[in-house]
């Protein structure tokens, strides 16, 4: 039986709440609960397609940990939630726009697309919201 | 008969163990048992609640020297 559905709101681009949204989106769709995540602002850059991992992940002291330890790594974890279980990213469109990328300068694989804000707050009426 | 496989997990960080076992639960068949061995502490507890949620079969849980040994069969 499928759970509450989560809606996790990513501006963040700081590796911490990258990686943290990236565990909770992955465990949380592999545990029979549908996962959407919004991804907007300061977070979209660190989707960047081809992007160098010293480059996509800036953070913290805790981020300096994560890359000496090997934590895995955020977009593998977004991959395996998606591939494993009920996972979908939007874009946020309009961070799109002011960037003035389209959905193809994002890393392969991903996305399902672009999403006005709107849509995902409406959607996310019918389960629980997590602002990263 | 079903057929025990091992995943060596250690020095995976959370949520590692949990993935790996996932993606090997797809890949074989319903009775078989999934050993893995993991250092993380949090696999302790989080491995047989996910185990207990999506309705598979928590073996057992034991305590080695730097790991633990989690057993899982795959029920559905």
């Amino acid at each position: 039986m499928a759970s509450n559905p989560l809606y996790i709101m990513l501006c963040s681009g700081e590796h911490e709440k990258l990686q943290m949204a990236a565990m909770m989106a992955s465990v949380g769709a592999v545990s029979e609960r549908p996962v959407e995540v919004f991804i907007s602002m300061n977070a979209i850059l660190a989707f960047a397609k081809g992007a160098p991992a010293d480059t996509r992940y800036q953070g913290g002291a805790f981020s300096k940990l994560l890359k000496e330890n090997h934590a895995p790594d955020a977009m593998t974890l977004f991959r395996q939630g998606k591939e494993l279980g009920d996972l979908k990213l939007w874009a946020c469109s309009m961070a799109l726009d002011v960037k003035g990328w389209e959905l193809n300068a994002l890393t392969d694989g991903l996305f399902d697309g672009a999403m006005g804000l709107t849509k995902f707050l409406s959607d996310a009426e019918n389960g629980q919201f997590v602002t990263l | 008969m079903s057929v025990k496989q091992k995943i060596d997990a250690r020095g995976a960080f959370c949520p590692g163990p949990l993935m790996e076992l996932i993606a090997m639960l797809k890949l074989v068949e319903i009775g078989d048992e999934i050993e893995v061995w993991s250092s993380d502490k949090g696999s302790v507890s989080d491995i047989p609640q996910w185990v207990s949620k999506v309705r598979h079969e928590m073996v057992g849980v034991t305590q080695h020297d730097g790991y633990w040994s989690i057993v899982v069969r795959k029920a559905k």
